[in-house]
């Protein structure tokens, strides 16, 4: 095949060429870190990176919640605990008033000492969370929950939160868990125990030391179910955690690039393009004579 | 005596053909870099009845060209036109819908994203505004990539009216070199006339055909004849009735053909297919993703209730019909003003309640997209990657032609190209002949002085 001198030049050129712009992707790739800059780049890997991308902001969504559902539980445990501490001591008390070596009038002080204690309960059953909402409150959770004669307002409703496994788990404790509906009403108990010592009634706080004790068990299973949720969204954050590490991995494979192998990519590159500029060298210098 | 004087006049025929060699060679060497030009060559043959009466003689300089293979250069350049053209308007609108921050799969995520996060906290107001905000983001960031797809489909159209204008021009210049060369039969008007086919072919693709009255016929994709011989018809962009989309029409006199749909080569069928195809379908593909956030999610919305307990109200403006969807998706001004009007809630149940941020959040993972086909997070790639796909592709088609018009370039060079150093050879072969005919005309002529010296 007969090969004129311009069509040498031109081959040079554009190997020249091509090598210019091998040197250049390669360079932009290790000064990026990514081997797919756009879309069409690598349309497979760059459709298989932004689907593991959508799952990770699901997961990042649903992260954010389950943590703000822990935070919760576990401000709604703290709560509950310093209600139990509350009403064990009011045991305590009201075992002392029950007991023969106490005047009327001996009674009557730890009525009033109750009567505080009472107070401190109502506070704690109407915790409030870092967002302002009453946790114990159910559904209702921006009216609070108790009122004064500790009576419950709110309703039985629970949040629930996506859990591990497509499951879903109640991230708060209605108050219910301290009424007649899960044994007795805790709070009002309280109250009559204050009433029955300050009144030296002593049947009526006969009667109330059993329900002290189921009203302690009650709390009790209130925190364990609080421990037991959290204890699950442990587990889901952990899942989570572990999915989230994938999800990075696999996009940082499929469109980010490997260090190495760029770096020998430029390396190749940019020895192919000292050698088309030899050859083009050496094809301009074989024609000169001749121009 | 009269033998001498034939033999001088051999001699002065052999220097007009070594000199008639040496300008043949001389404009090859002048034109080594003039585009589409074609060598020539000149042929010497000897005379009868020599060496008394004969001689050399050149013949007419011969260009060395194939009417066959600039055919198929041409229509190569064609393709590679359509596919370059196609390849590099394609990355670009893969480039714009898939960059300039998040993607729309990303803003479709941070939604549901948010709603997640509000039913950790349906009644805080910083996760309120959290998912109006991404809602916002959703809606400007569609809003935007139909501008930008309908910014590209005007940019598309207005190539269109000016390559048609340009394509006319070409044609018109092509009938004046076919009438050139049926005048004359000069080479250079030739390689004009292929050259400017090969213009034109850049520009609508189609083929050029020399007949055997030597008259060079374009013809378009689908048949419409753009150049019969020294007559050049027009290719004219008339606005569409409904659309105000140019149309494509050859104009030869009153008759009027269109062409839009035919045209598949160069960059006016790249302008084309990106207008009529690529662009249609992003567009009707982000017009039904609109569509399908907004009735999806409306549903979901208008059935749980607000931190007020109210039910009902939707949190996109309600849309009648897919088309123009992406331009016309709004937020519900009402719950874009008060956040509170966002239904996180159950109907029924009080403020604090999730269910309906739940089942805002499940949506995401919901086919509800594309008629149920898939979800809206992966409805939304798609408007992406439908393009991205077809860049590559035609990045592969570019290729390709490349490497079929450098291989045609190769071999037209091999045939017509300029070699200058063989054209020095040929040079210094007409100078050598020349200089030994000048010696044995001066020869003949010392022989001539003499035998007229010794009458």
């Amino acid at each position: 095949m007969r090969i004129t001198g311009n069509r040498l030049i031109d081959l040079a050129a554009a190997s020249t060429t091509k090598g210019q712009s091998q040197v250049a992707t390669s360079a932009g790739q290790l000064s990026s870190g990514l081997r797919v800059t756009t879309p069409s780049d690598d349309p497979d890997a760059w459709l298989a990176a932004q689907r593991s991308k959508l799952r990770q902001a699901l997961s990042q969504g649903t992260g954010a919640a389950v943590q703000a559902g822990r935070d919760r539980l576990e401000v709604t445990d703290n709560a509950l605990a310093s209600l139990g501490d509350i009403v064990s001591q009011v045991r305590s008390l009201a075992v002392q008033g029950a007991s023969d070596s106490y005047n009327p009038a001996d009674r009557a002080a730890l009525g009033g000492q109750i009567r505080g204690l009472f107070l401190s309960a109502l506070d704690s059953a109407n915790t409030r969370g870092t967002d302002g909402e009453y946790l114990l409150a159910g559904s209702a959770s921006l009216t609070a929950p108790f009122d004064a004669t500790g009576g419950y307002l709110g309703d039985a409703s629970m949040r629930s939160l996506p859990a591990d496994g497509g499951a879903t788990t109640g991230v708060t404790i209605a108050g219910t868990a301290l009424t007649r509906a899960s044994g007795v009403d805790v709070l009002p108990l309280l109250d009559r125990v204050a009433t029955a010592l300050s009144a030296n009634d002593m049947t009526t706080l006969g009667a109330a030391l059993p329900d002290l004790d189921t009203a302690i068990k009650q709390i009790s299973a209130a925190r364990s179910g609080a421990g037991g949720a959290m204890n699950v969204l442990d587990q889901t954050t952990a899942a989570r955690t572990v999915l989230e590490q994938d999800l990075q991995q696999t996009i940082s494979r499929l469109v980010e690039v490997d260090t190495v192998s760029a770096a020998s990519e430029l390396a190749k590159a940019t020895q192919a393009l000292e050698v088309s500029r030899a050859v083009s060298s050496h094809i301009v210098a074989m024609l000169a004579p001749s121009t | 005596m009269s033998d001498l004087l034939s033999l001088l006049s051999l001699g002065a025929s052999a220097l007009t053909a070594q000199s008639a060699g040496v300008a043949v060679t001389t404009n090859n060497v002048a034109n080594a870099n003039t585009p589409g030009y074609s060598r020539q060559r000149v042929d010497l043959e000897s005379l009868e009845a020599a060496p008394l009466i004969g001689g050399v003689r050149s013949t007419t300089p011969q260009r060395l060209a194939d009417d066959l293979l600039s055919g198929r250069i041409q229509t190569a350049a064609g393709s590679l036109a359509m596919s370059q053209a196609f390849a590099d308007a394609l990355a670009e609108l893969s480039s714009t819908l898939g960059g300039g921050g998040a993607t729309l799969d990303e803003q479709v995520g941070a939604l549901f994203s948010r709603f997640s996060t509000a039913s950790a906290a349906p009644t805080d107001s910083a996760s309120r505004n959290a998912v109006v905000a991404a809602a916002r983001d959703l809606v400007s960031g569609i809003q935007r990539r139909a501008a930008d797809v309908a910014a590209a489909r005007k940019e598309a159209d207005t190539r269109l009216r000016d390559g048609a204008s340009s394509a006319s021009a070409i044609a018109k210049q092509l009938a004046a070199a076919n009438t050139a060369v049926a005048r004359s039969d000069d080479p250079a008007a030739r390689d004009h006339r292929d050259q400017l086919a090969q213009q034109l072919g850049k520009l609508v693709g189609g083929q050029a055909r020399i007949d055997h009255d030597g008259q060079m016929r374009y013809v378009l994709d689908g048949g419409a004849v753009l150049v019969d011989g020294g007559h050049a018809a027009a290719l004219t962009a008339t606005p569409d009735a409904t659309t105000g989309l140019a149309r494509l029409e050859v104009v030869d006199g009153g008759a009027r053909r269109d062409v839009t749909g035919a045209i598949a080569g160069g960059t006016i069928g790249a302008g084309l297919a990106f207008r009529d195809q690529t662009i249609a379908q992003v567009s009707t593909q982000l017009d039904q993703l609109a569509f399908d956030v907004t009735t999806s999610v409306n549903t979901v919305h208008t059935a749980n209730a607000g931190l007020d307990g109210a039910t009902g109200r939707a949190m996109f403006t309600p849309l009648t019909q897919v088309a123009g969807a992406a331009s016309a998706i709004a937020l519900d001004p009402g719950l874009a003003a008060d956040p509170t009007r966002l239904a996180l809630a159950a109907p029924g149940a009080g403020p604090g309640d999730n269910r309906g941020a739940l089942a805002l959040f499940a949506l995401g993972s919901q086919s509800v997209a594309s008629g149920g086909t898939r979800t809206l997070g992966d409805a939304a790639i798609g408007v992406v990657s439908g393009v991205a796909v077809s860049a590559s592709g035609a990045r592969g088609d570019a290729t390709r032609d490349g490497l079929v018009a450098d291989h045609l370039a190769g071999l037209r060079d091999s045939l017509s190209g300029v070699d200058t150093q063989e054209e020095l050879t040929n040079l210094a072969r007409f100078e050598h002949a020349s200089t030994a005919m000048a010696k044995f005309i001066s020869t003949i002529d010392g022989m001539l002085g003499s035998l007229i010296d010794q009458l």
